[in-house]
């Protein structure tokens, strides 16, 4: 990909996954986004970088549905805006990794990967609320291959698995019940070199089954290595973007701390000074 | 930094990274089948201390029966302790729920009649307390044993208004002799019949059914259960009312067998019950229930119990025998189930207490 050819602006030239259109948020005083606009399009990996306080979190959490902007929006695919409440993410087809990954340990891994979507057993009264597990399993090993995660078992209990698996299962839970995006927070941000590595080409996996991915990370290497474009925040705008292929950690580092902004994208708002 | 080698692994890079510890054992019925043993071991020594009366028909349908009821407490407990929450107030709910249950049986004329709708409002009694400390735990956000360490108080309280620290007795006498003290076949108490019953039905919702998998999920993660959309709130009025419900149910049975309410008995029933389940492999900090265990634990107190008077000693010791059984299982689990939680004991403790964050 030439870099030169890609337009300065924080959209994506395939077919929209998700898109914030001019997002504002204000915690007090602090302006927390001044008019974000980023589209992630169908199949392609976006990272957000930035120093603390840039703003990726709120972003983040205001296009998963979990709080609601001041003022702009976010639209699934072309039409479909995300309401703002606590589990619209994973009714409206948004799947989120959390930092914290939000797995029960003693459960087991189809247990977690199907907590609050039980398939029950029909050959029974529905009422009981009976567990049909071997249908559970066979789709968690399922979703699980999908995306070339091997474990041994799903019947495992998370507690046993080690960073980089938990992670796996929390990926594979989120695109399980995601219908075009998964978004995810510090996905290697605990991991060890070798899981950091697995769990990237992981994320690769997703975006290769058609999902927009949006991930938040300071791994910046291994960023480059699977990003599509990172986009870069600082102080709640977006300032630079690059392709993924081409940037540099200094490029990227400078815009991160304030160096001279590369984004003339007029929906997003004024460039930090 | 450019796109320099990608980070493609070997297959069997990938399957040592993602290797299970070798340690690794499905979820058995490990720790109820060690307290069955345990149960066991201990019945074989008493026989044998007692010249073999330990281990006759009679002895060991009176550990059926007097066992019936802590079973069904560790029950009841043992669905709390799994999602995380407690109820310390159980005992006293038993008291309450046999006074209001005594009190209706005085009402009617006819046995049946007494007997039968006594029950149900030992039954309705004991789910309604469960229901106000859930409602407490959930609505005022008081941790469950703040809360139920009020209602404990609370409810022994009513039980002596009620009652003007006089036990009830216009009990019908044909519910103890043909449910309380009868036996099936000459051998099966009933009561130890439905308690039976009960372990059944709560071990079925445990590990068959969603109420089961989303109490687990609560207690093993609170946060987790949250983000996956359960309902929290329904689950642990379920769950209080479960409990208070297995209460009120002993109630019933206390009425039952002495055909009198019993005010200054069930002072250790609750933490007598949450050690019974503890002791039976159920997690005191949530995310694992084990039924099985908590019934033959349930069953070791009572064993010992029975088994000290048997030998000449004073049931006293009992106290002491099953709190150094308590801490022996928990500190045998704590050092062979590693992995099990990576929290150390006193954060688990504190947020026991002080509620999850």
């Amino acid at each position: 990909m030439d870099p030169s050819a890609t337009p300065p602006r924080s959209e994506s030239r395939r077919p929209a996954a998700i898109t914030a259109l001019a997002i504002r948020k204000q915690y007090g005083h602090v302006e927390a986004l001044r008019g974000v606009s980023l589209s992630v399009g169908l199949g392609e990996i976006v990272a957000l970088v930035g120093d603390n306080g840039a703003g990726k979190s709120t972003l983040m959490k205001i296009m998963c549905g979990a709080i609601s902007p001041d003022a702009g929006e976010v639209v699934l695919g072309n039409d479909v805006p995300v309401v703002a409440g606590r589990f619209n993410a994973a009714e409206q087809g948004v799947g989120v990794v959390y930092q914290d990954l939000a797995l029960a340990p003693h459960l087991t891994v189809l247990e977690n990967v199907y907590l609050g979507h039980e398939v029950l057993r029909t050959d029974r009264p529905r009422w009981l609320g009976l567990l049909d597990r071997r249908a559970m399993a066979l789709e968690a090993q399922a979703a699980l291959q999908r995306l070339a995660i091997r474990l041994p078992t799903v019947r495992v209990p998370v507690s046993l698995l080690s960073g980089g698996q938990r992670q796996a299962v929390a990926i594979a839970r989120a695109v399980k019940w995601a219908r075009r995006v998964v978004l995810l927070d510090e996905p290697t941000a605990s991991l060890g070199t070798r899981q950091a590595d697995i769990v990237m080409n992981l994320i690769r996996n997703v975006a290769q089954q058609g999902f927009g991915v949006l991930l938040i990370s300071h791994d910046m290497e291994r960023l480059a290595r699977v990003a599509d474009r990172i986009v870069v925040m600082r102080r709640g705008t977006i300032v630079a973007e690059f392709p993924g292929a081409s940037a540099t950690l200094a490029q990227i580092v400078e815009a991160m701390l304030g160096g001279a902004p590369r984004l003339a994208d007029p929906r997003a708002g004024a460039p930090a000074a | 930094m450019t796109v320099d080698a990608t980070a493609d692994l070997t297959d069997q890079e990938q399957d040592d990274a993602l290797a299970l510890p070798a340690n690794w054992q499905p979820r058995t019925a490990g720790a109820a089948l060690s307290i069955f043993g345990v149960d066991v071991v201990a019945v074989l020594i008493f026989s044998a201390l007692s010249h073999f009366v330990f281990l006759t028909r009679q002895s060991l349908s009176n550990i059926a029966l007097d066992g019936s009821e802590s079973v069904l407490l560790c029950i009841g407990s043992a669905f709390l302790l799994g999602a995380g929450e407690l109820d310390i107030s159980i005992g006293a709910n038993v008291i309450l729920s046999s006074v209001v249950g005594g009190k209706t049986m005085a009402a009617f004329g006819s046995p049946l009649a007494a007997s039968l709708i006594g029950a149900c409002a030992c039954v309705f009694c004991g789910v309604a307390v469960g229901a106000f400390n859930a409602a407490v735990v959930t609505r005022l956000r008081v941790t469950s044993f703040i809360t139920t360490l009020a209602s404990l108080g609370i409810v022994t309280g009513i039980a002596y208004v009620l009652t003007n620290g006089y036990n009830i007795s216009d009990v019908p006498l044909g519910l103890q002799s043909y449910f309380g003290v009868a036996k099936l076949g000459g051998l099966l108490p009933y009561p130890a019949l439905l308690a039976f019953a009960f372990a059944v039905a709560a071990w079925f919702v445990v590990y068959r059914t969603r109420f089961g998998l989303h109490t687990l999920a609560l207690g093993s993660s609170r946060e987790a259960a949250v983000r996956a959309g359960i309902n929290v709130r329904g689950r642990l009025m379920a769950l209080f009312m479960l409990a208070g419900g297995s209460a009120g149910v002993c109630g019933f049975i206390d009425l039952s067998r002495y055909a009198s309410t019993n005010l200054s008995g069930h002072q250790t029933d609750a933490l007598a019950a949450i050690a019974g389940a503890v002791i039976g492999g159920t997690n005191l900090f949530g995310g694992r229930i084990s039924i099985g265990g908590a019934v033959f634990g349930a069953l070791l107190a009572v064993i010992l119990q029975d088994g000290l008077v048997v030998v000449g000693l004073a049931a006293f010791y009992q106290l002491i025998a099953v709190g150094i059984v308590l801490i022996t299982a928990v500190s045998l689990r704590e050092f062979t189930q590693s992995g099990d939680s990576s929290t150390p004991l006193s954060s688990r403790l504190m947020g026991l207490l002080l509620g999850h964050a």
